[in-house]
């Protein structure tokens, strides 16, 4: 009798735990405790001791009292928060267009079939691979304004006649940032948009060729609409990495010459740390934060639309 | 005794001569150069004290070498034990930043310029240990009092270690050719000699990039050489100045015979083209020279140093990286510390320590410039003297906050560079820096002297965090 | 289709070469300095493409005179352990938000989201705070917490894309035959996903892999530095950079993980492609 009254019990228990495990709302919030948990010790929890920071007047090893947007007022005043703000958004725009254009270019040259198509993927991964910070040696080694190998074939070839001063003038050293920012970038749009490619029917393709319809045309009706979400995607995240770049303008140029290439991430950390202003270099970050989510937001509208 | 000492003299010439001294210097006997009869402060170290230091990679292996060494002989002798940790030169500050904020970390952290007086309340007060190195080697060069010494409380927060100091390097013959026996310490003569160099083909170059070492150093000194400076003894800016207007129109003059590219240098690029033999005059350490002895001799034989030139203020006016130990007061050891530290700068340490470093971090205590590897070779003898010969950061104003950001924003440095490569007129480019400037030097915070009282008091419970 | 040759060569040769060309050229450049003495680096008269007196001195450098291999380990271990951490919690997320639609699954799918606008150049110094009170300074482990705080994001995305693209039918008709959401989950939704698990383990990988904040601050021993922290902490001294050994550390820190990349590229595609068209 007990045994039974108890195993009718567990038994209960077990229906009871199955159905709840079939409720959306409770199993949702279960299987989102994990992420969540370590989002929020890690993340949450010092980002709001980071927002707090922006708003006091802290210098490395001293409290700072609070001073409300001091800060922003005081960052809105200087003229080299302005040009960075424009560093940035220059930086951004440019490096991402150059990326997803090329980096679509060589998907669609990729998505054939090919001898070496294997060797070819992997040597197209490999600047995604490398730590950044050593690619941005080599390249800071290729720019050097004396020994560039890069001057030196062009003043073999006789096409200049000195040698280029590729960081030390402000548009040269944007130009040669954003060269190794897209060389960087390139991979990642190249085989995230090379899987998106390969899942579209050849079927469709083929009924639009058979319609008459010329490669372009093919482009434009077939390939362009179904890969947009995807590529929505793709630009979301990497004009999120663009935006917050800093390692690479940190080994290369330290936001030199006369701050043409600091970016906001350079310029939070020299402030901050450097400079010791840890209130104001919070402050600059808390500038990135209402733009980039912006940017989100409205690639997140269009995908919505896309659903 | 003398004697003996005059057959070390030849035998270092001769080690010196063959390659990089380095390790054989460190064990050659010496006069010592301690005064007599001074007692150390009564310091007992913790029982199994463990001591965590976080100090540069080095610049040169043998500093490395006889700093383990040193350090094992203080474990052997006080059964402590020492973890040291070395990183980028550039990145002890944001770690120390990082140790005073979390208040908790390495114990002794070997920092640059202003660290000590980014957070004065969270160093161990090392006055004795100060006062006593100091009265037994001959005195702490002045700028070391500007430098490890809180202005508030008068008390030692760092002991200065000295530092990686830079001089003139030039290349002999081509400054011969010119006309002259070394690069002239008087500024204005110097700028010929750079507009005759450049006439024959080997131009000059100094850094304009945002180089925290080389480019900090030469567009200091070249500001306060002609009376230019960021601040007066009081935190007002003063930069806006006819002193100013003056070394910016001499700098121009510089900066035309300078090789182009010169506005993108950071700290290696002069390093490399002048051992590419690209130019002929650069403001550097030893590590040229060093390099140099081992894998290009001729460069090696034709360069030699002087010291930076002087300008119309008549003195001069230095600016060197500087190096200062200090210890957190967070530390459960401060005892074992402090004798550490002090261990490591005693003589039969330091010795044969900077020694060892050949030339590349000149002292900050005076008795050690008698050290025989300041005279073992003539080319080295420069950098015995930039210690005595420079100025703090933050010239002539308090260290702090203020003079810190100031340096990390590169405000002297794009000062000089707005004028040279960006074509600004000096009023323009000092009107910029003075605006710069004023964003660090009004806050109440930059300016210990005048804070008002309330801020401090709350500091007080702040910082003795366990 | 039948392509001329003329005309393949142009579209497709011709493109590809140029990219190759371009993407590969800093990898060149790599391994000719990792030969290269240090003498030829700064001769100007010599041809920089070519290298005339080959070494194998700073191999030998970086492989005896520096730990290397200690710090490709640590760097192994911290990726692959936070890669793994994301993919798991990321999986569970992705699919309660973008499956179950759940009462505030859209607000979660944004917070997690948002999460990755944070720029970790600020987060570093509260960060610190934490992990020392946590005990876990200077221990490898530090890293493994605290990077997925951006592989999560990102892969949560990545993945929410994935079972968005992937039909719902399969799901329910096993559904309707019985089997509880968890199993359905197990048994059909895993395996379905595994071209964008593998993807988005890919890419988590990559990023954990490169991280060099996080590591610079809260990594002290040369032990337990991971590859990018430990060439460029210990390689640069002063205003001296060792050329050839930080080169030669660069190039084979990314040349094997490329190739098995290449293995898991393959295998993706093929998995992404094979499962859509069943």
């Amino acid at each position: 009798m007990q045994i039974q009254a108890e195993e009718r019990g567990w038994l209960r228990l077990r229906n009871a735990f199955s159905t709840l495990m079939e409720n959306r709302n409770f199993l949702g919030f279960l299987l989102v405790i994990p992420a969540e948990a370590i989002l929020f010790i890690f993340l949450a929890y010092p980002f709001i001791l980071g927002l707090w920071l922006g708003f006091t007047d802290t210098v490395i090893g001293r409290k700072g009292d609070f001073i409300g947007v001091g800060n922003y007022v005081s960052l809105l005043k200087d003229s080299t928060f302005w040009l960075v703000t424009y560093n940035t958004f220059l930086y951004t725009i440019v490096a991402v267009l150059f990326k997803a254009i090329l980096g679509f270019v060589l998907a669609i040259i990729l998505n054939r079939d090919f001898k070496a198509k294997g060797l070819v993927r992997a040597i197209i991964l490999l600047p995604w691979i490398i730590p950044t910070a050593l690619s941005a040696i080599v390249f800071w080694w290729l720019y050097d304004s004396t020994f560039s190998a890069i001057s030196w074939s062009l003043i073999k070839m006789g096409l200049i006649n000195h040698k280029i001063d590729f960081l030390g003038d402000p548009t040269n050293a944007r130009i040669s940032l954003i060269v190794a920012n897209v060389w960087r970038g390139i991979p990642f749009f190249t085989i995230g948009l090379l899987a998106g490619l390969q899942t579209i029917d050849p079927t469709l393709y083929e009924a639009a060729a058979i319609d008459g319809a010329g490669s372009w045309k093919r482009f434009r009706r077939i390939t362009l609409p179904l890969i947009l979400p995807l590529l929505a995607v793709i630009t979301t995240f990497s004009t999120i990495w663009t935006f917050g770049d800093f390692q690479l303008v940190w080994v290369i140029t330290k936001g030199g010459p006369a701050n043409a290439t600091h970016l906001f991430g350079t310029l939070s950390f020299q402030r901050a740390i450097p400079g010791g202003h840890f209130g104001e270099g919070a402050a600059i970050s808390n500038f990135i934060l209402p733009i980039l989510v912006l940017c989100v937001l409205i690639s997140f509208k269009y995908l919505k639309r896309e659903d | 005794m003398k004697e003996k000492n005059g057959l070390t003299r030849r035998d270092f010439l001769k080690s010196t001569a063959v390659g990089i001294a380095g390790a054989g210097l460190a064990s050659l006997p010496f006069e010592s150069v301690a005064q007599k009869g001074v007692e150390p402060p009564p310091l007992k170290p913790e029982k199994d004290a463990v001591l965590r230091v976080l100090r540069w990679e080095v610049f040169v292996q043998g500093d490395k070498d006889l700093w383990n060494k040193n350090t094992k002989k203080w474990e052997e002798t006080t059964g402590c034990k020492v973890m040291t940790e070395y990183i980028s030169w550039e990145d002890v500050r944001p770690k120390a930043a990082m140790a005073a904020s979390v208040g908790a970390g390495h114990d002794i952290v070997l920092g640059w310029h202003d660290d000590p007086h980014l957070y004065p309340d969270k160093l161990l007060d090392v006055t004795d240990i100060a006062t006593y190195l100091g009265k037994k080697y001959g005195g702490w060069e002045p700028v070391c009092y500007k430098y490890a010494i809180n202005p508030r409380t008068n008390r030692w927060i760092a002991i200065p270690m000295g530092g990686p100091v830079n001089c003139i390097n030039y290349r002999e013959s081509w400054v011969k050719e010119v006309g002259y026996e070394k690069p002239p310490s008087n500024i204005f003569e110097f700028i010929k000699m750079c507009k005759k160099l450049k006439e024959k083909g080997h131009p000059p170059g100094f850094a304009l990039g945002h180089a925290v070492g080389d480019g900090n150093n030469w567009t200091h000194h070249w500001l306060w050489a002609f009376g230019g400076k960021c601040v007066d003894k009081d935190a007002n800016v003063v930069i806006n100045s006819p002193e100013t207007w003056n070394a910016l129109e001499a700098v121009r003059e510089l900066y035309d015979t300078l090789i182009p590219g010169t506005a993108s240098w950071l700290d290696p690029h002069n390093n490399k083209a002048f051992l590419a033999g690209e130019i002929s005059v650069t403001t550097n350490g030893i590590s040229i020279y060093a390099a140099a002895k081992g894998k290009w001799p001729e460069i090696a034989n034709d360069m030699n140093h002087v010291n930076m030139p002087i300008g119309p203020v008549g003195k001069p006016t230095e600016l060197h990286l500087f190096n200062q130990a200090f210890i957190f007061k967070y530390t459960r050891f401060p005892n074992a510390c402090k004798h550490y530290l002090m261990f490591m700068l005693e003589e039969p340490q330091a010795a044969p320590w900077i020694n060892a470093m050949i030339g590349y971090v000149g002292p900050s205590l005076k008795d050690y410039k008698k050290l025989p590897i300041w005279t073992s070779d003539p080319k080295i003898t420069p950098f015995r003297d930039c210690i005595a010969n420079m100025l703090w950061n933050g010239y002539e104003g308090p260290e702090g906050p203020a003079s810190a950001a100031a340096m990390a924003e590169y405000v002297v440095v794009d000062l000089i560079g707005d004028v040279c490569v960006r074509g600004k007129s000096p009023k323009e480019a000092a009107r910029i820096a003075e605006q710069r400037l004023l964003r660090y030097y009004k806050k109440k915070v930059s300016v210990p002297k005048k804070e008002a009282p309330a801020p401090a008091k709350k500091e007080v419970p702040a910082a003795p965090k366990k | 289709m039948i392509e001329s040759f003329w005309s393949k060569f142009f579209r497709f040769y011709v493109p590809l070469i140029i990219f190759v060309i371009f993407l590969l050229f800093p990898f060149y450049w790599m391994f000719n300095t990792s030969l290269k003495p240090m003498k030829e680096l700064y001769n100007l008269k010599l041809n920089p493409f070519y290298v005339h007196q080959p070494t194998l001195e700073n191999m030998k450098t970086l492989l005896f005179d520096t730990i290397f291999l200690r710090w490709m380990y640590n760097t192994f271990f911290v990726a692959i352990l936070s890669t793994a951490i994301s993919l798991g919690a990321s999986l569970l997320a992705a699919y309660a938000i973008q499956r179950l639609k759940f009462k505030t699954s859209g607000p979660t799918g944004l917070a997690i989201f948002f999460g990755y606008l944070i720029p970790p150049t600020i987060l570093f110094i509260p960060l610190a705070t934490i992990i020392f009170d946590l005990r876990l300074w200077d221990s490898l482990w530090s890293l493994v917490l605290t990077y997925p705080t951006f592989l999560i994001p990102f892969c949560t995305w990545l993945l929410m894309g994935y079972f968005k693209s992937i039909p719902k039918e399969m799901e329910e008709c096993a559904m309707i035959d019985g089997a509880s959401r968890l199993r359905v989950f197990w048994r059909i939704v895993i395996p379905l996903c595994l071209p964008g698990i593998f993807s988005a383990g890919i890419f988590a990988f990559t990023l954990s892999w490169n991280e060099f904040l996080y590591a610079l601050a809260f990594i002290s021993t040369t032990e337990s530095k991971t590859v990018p922290i430990g060439l460029v902490t210990e390689l640069v001294r002063g205003d001296v950079y060792h050329w050839g050994p930080l080169m030669t550390g660069a190039l084979l820190a990314s040349v094997p993980v490329a190739l098995v990349y290449s293995f898991f590229v393959e295998h993706y595609v093929a998995g992404l492609t094979g499962a859509l068209k069943e």
